[in-house]
């Protein structure tokens, strides 16, 4: 088995990929900031993000095991963090503001 | 008959997966079961709790214990029914071909061999001429496990995951094959009836109405493992291709023997017997040859698997295969030794893509390898999977509960009760025979069996049950049988800690403070397992009291009343 600590790394930076790849979803975006919808940039950022995340994941996994091992590891991880994050947008969805560092929500004026 | 093609994609997915669903579930239910199999096997076989072994040293231990090998008395039975006359007792047939198979988490060794008989067969095109013997040994003495202790995990679950233990012409495969091929058509036909596949990917709506959170849960589950799905259907239907395509056994018998005999030439391992009888070198010795070879192609390892062939003869050979605790493939690097000289035959050079890529399709499906996120990993697809095709049920008859009348009440009655069997009945089976596992006397003759019928009629009581509970689904109600099953997991699952704890002595606090993660885990899964239920127990009470009952009067407002709420 590979190393602990990049196999943590790797579920970590897959987490997040998945999570951004969510927000970068109306309907979730909503359920978290509470706003109606990202503007496009945001939406593009949180795309671009989120595949870098994944892709990051990836590389570490590969860091950790052979190939043949990594690729398989990669891809239950990707199952298991998209299953949390939806499981996480049903029940607290608040929780993932964690991944919006720096957000403020527009004031309704503007 | 159907006005698009997303139409009758609907159809296939829904009939296909509903009478093949109660065998898929079985299949990834034991499945996810099956990946921890030889720890379950260290939880049912308690004299077997000890640490996990290297291969034994066949000079020393391995050779006496083959002499003691005999041809088991069920393969002696089959093979009496193809063959003319009796067979010799078993006592005086020679052991012409032997094997030893070990893992990095087994404390005991698998052993088996072949011995020759002098039967003709009743079918000319037969050429089969041997009689198995198996049997589990503990490595540390040499010492028999006896064939009454029923190792649950790799003995009954795993052949449960792929055969259903219905033997009879081999039809438990084929139908297993069958719900694999379906598992396939059900994942491409749910890929197209889905209208938003990306949107929806993280949508799951627990507190909608049951109809559409449990086709959120469905799709969810059914999407994000989609490559696990994909991969461990394929890769099931792949590992018993053998079976399902035996061209080698019937339209190309002559090339499959053909080839053989090329191979043997081209490989330089003898096909067939000399016939002079010869000694046999130290295997022990070839053992280091073969680990010095791995250590200088740079990959240091303990022998996985060993076999024999020719044995005592002049053209008996040795191989000796590297455990695959590093890499997907179950073994490989193998070193090949003539039996009477020790002198090396062949070493395998790396294996053909082709070859490669087979053995990572099997060897990903088969999981022997040392990593156990992955293992866990694996766990949860297969889960998921349960989870798929039990909210796939549910689905069906919610959706079907406000058209009630003649047949469609009796067939969401038995489709309810039928999903009521596989799901939470199925648990109730799977505890009851880790219970009687731990309840029957230790020397009872014939202990397994007992404990494999328990299994089978704690699973029919259970089907009783739901039939007999089904009644409520008439009305458009709950079925109280979820719940009170639910309960019945909660007890047995309890018990069988309490009673591994007052049996064996091995409770959860000596375990964990041993590190003894076998017994330990599988008591804090059983744990997990009755705290789930006892939640799903008290959620399905209160949602049952929330209920009324449909009449055919007051169902037409209970529609428009959905309508209404959207």
């Amino acid at each position: 088995m590979g190393d602990v600590v990049l196999l943590l790394l790797a579920a970590l930076s897959c987490h997040s990929g998945a999570v951004w790849l969510a927000l970068a979803i109306r309907a979730h975006w909503r359920q978290v900031t509470g706003e109606s919808a990202p503007d496009a940039a945001t939406v593009r950022m949180l795309r671009i993000l989120g595949a870098a995340a994944l892709l990051v994941g990836l590389v570490l996994c590969l860091w950790a095991d052979a190939p043949s091992m990594a690729v398989l590891v990669w891809i239950m991880y990707l199952a298991l963090f998209a299953f949390i994050t939806a499981f996480t947008l049903a029940w607290r969805p608040q929780v993932l503001k964690l991944w919006l560092p720096g957000f403020r929500p527009r004031s309704p004026l503007s | 008959m159907f006005a698009n093609f997303r139409q009758a994609m609907a159809w296939v997915h829904t009939w296909f997966g509903l009478v093949l669903g109660f065998v898929l579930m079985a299949a990834f239910f034991f499945g996810s079961l099956s990946v921890f199999d030889r720890e379950i096997d260290r939880w049912a076989v308690p004299e077997t709790r000890f640490p996990a072994q290297p291969m034994p040293s066949f000079d020393q231990v391995l050779w006496p214990v083959y002499q003691q090998l005999r041809a088991h008395p069920l393969d002696m039975a089959a093979t009496a029914r193809r063959v003319e006359g009796e067979i010799p007792h078993p006592d005086t047939l020679p052991l012409v071909s032997l094997y030893a198979y070990t893992t990095h988490r087994d404390p005991v060794l698998q052993i088996g061999g072949e011995f020759a008989i002098p039967n003709k067969p009743l079918d000319a095109s037969d050429d089969h001429q041997h009689v198995h013997g198996w049997a589990s040994i503990d490595p540390r003495s040499g010492t028999y496990l006896s064939q009454d202790k029923l190792q649950i995990g790799s003995e009954f679950f795993y052949p449960m995951h792929y055969s259903l233990h219905f033997h009879w012409q081999d039809l438990g495969y084929w139908i297993v094959a069958l719900a694999g091929l379906v598992m396939l058509v059900a994942l491409v036909s749910g890929v197209v009836m889905h209208r938003k596949l990306f949107r929806e990917l993280f949508t799951f709506r627990p507190h909608k109405r049951t109809q559409r959170s449990v086709l959120d849960l469905h799709n969810l589950t059914g999407v994000v493992a989609l490559p696990f799905h994909f991969f461990f259907a394929f890769t099931g239907l792949v590992i018993f291709a053998g079976i399902y395509f035996p061209l080698g056994e019937t339209m190309l018998e002559p090339l499959a023997k053909q080839h053989q005999v090329l191979e043997a030439e081209r490989t330089g391992l003898p096909h067939e017997p000399a016939g002079e009888a010869a000694p046999m070198a130290s295997v022990d010795a070839m053992v280091v040859e073969a680990k010095r070879r791995w250590d200088l192609r740079g990959m240091p390892g303990e022998v996985g698997y060993l076999f024999m062939d020719h044995l005592g003869d002049a053209n008996g050979y040795v191989s000796i295969y590297r455990a695959g605790n590093d890499q997907v493939a179950l073994v490989g690097q193998g070193v090949h030794f003539k039996a009477s000289t020790g002198e090396v035959l062949r070493e395998d050079p790396p294996p053909t893509p082709v070859f490669a890529i087979n053995e990572f399709l099997t060897g990903l499906h088969l999981q022997h390898f040392k990593h156990w996120l992955l293992r866990w990993l694996y766990v949860f697809g297969g889960l998921a999977g349960c989870v798929c095709i039990a909210t796939g049920f549910v689905f069906f008859v919610e959706k079907r509960k406000k058209q009630l009348a003649g047949h469609s009440a009796r067939l969401i009655r038995w489709v309810d009760a039928l999903a009521v069997t596989t799901v939470t009945g199925m648990v109730v089976a799977t505890l009851a025979i880790l219970v009687a596992n731990r309840l029957l006397p230790a020397d009872l003759p014939a202990r397994g069996l007992w404990e494999e019928r328990i299994f089978w009629y704690s699973w029919l009581v259970m089907l009783a049950h739901a039939l007999w509970r089904s009644k409520a689904v008439a009305s458009g109600l709950i079925s109280p049988a979820w719940r009170e099953q639910s309960w019945l997991v909660v007890l047995l699952a309890v018990s069988a800690v309490l009673f591994n704890w007052i049996g064996t002595g091995d409770h959860l606090v000596k375990t964990l403070n041993d590190g003894y993660w076998p017994v330990a885990g599988v008591d804090l899964f059983l744990l997990a397992c009755a705290l789930v239920a006892a939640c799903a127990a008290k959620i399905l009470r209160r949602r049952e009291g929330l209920q009324q009952p449909l009449s055919p009067r007051n169902s037409g407002l209970q529609d428009n009343l959905e309508v209404a709420r959207g």
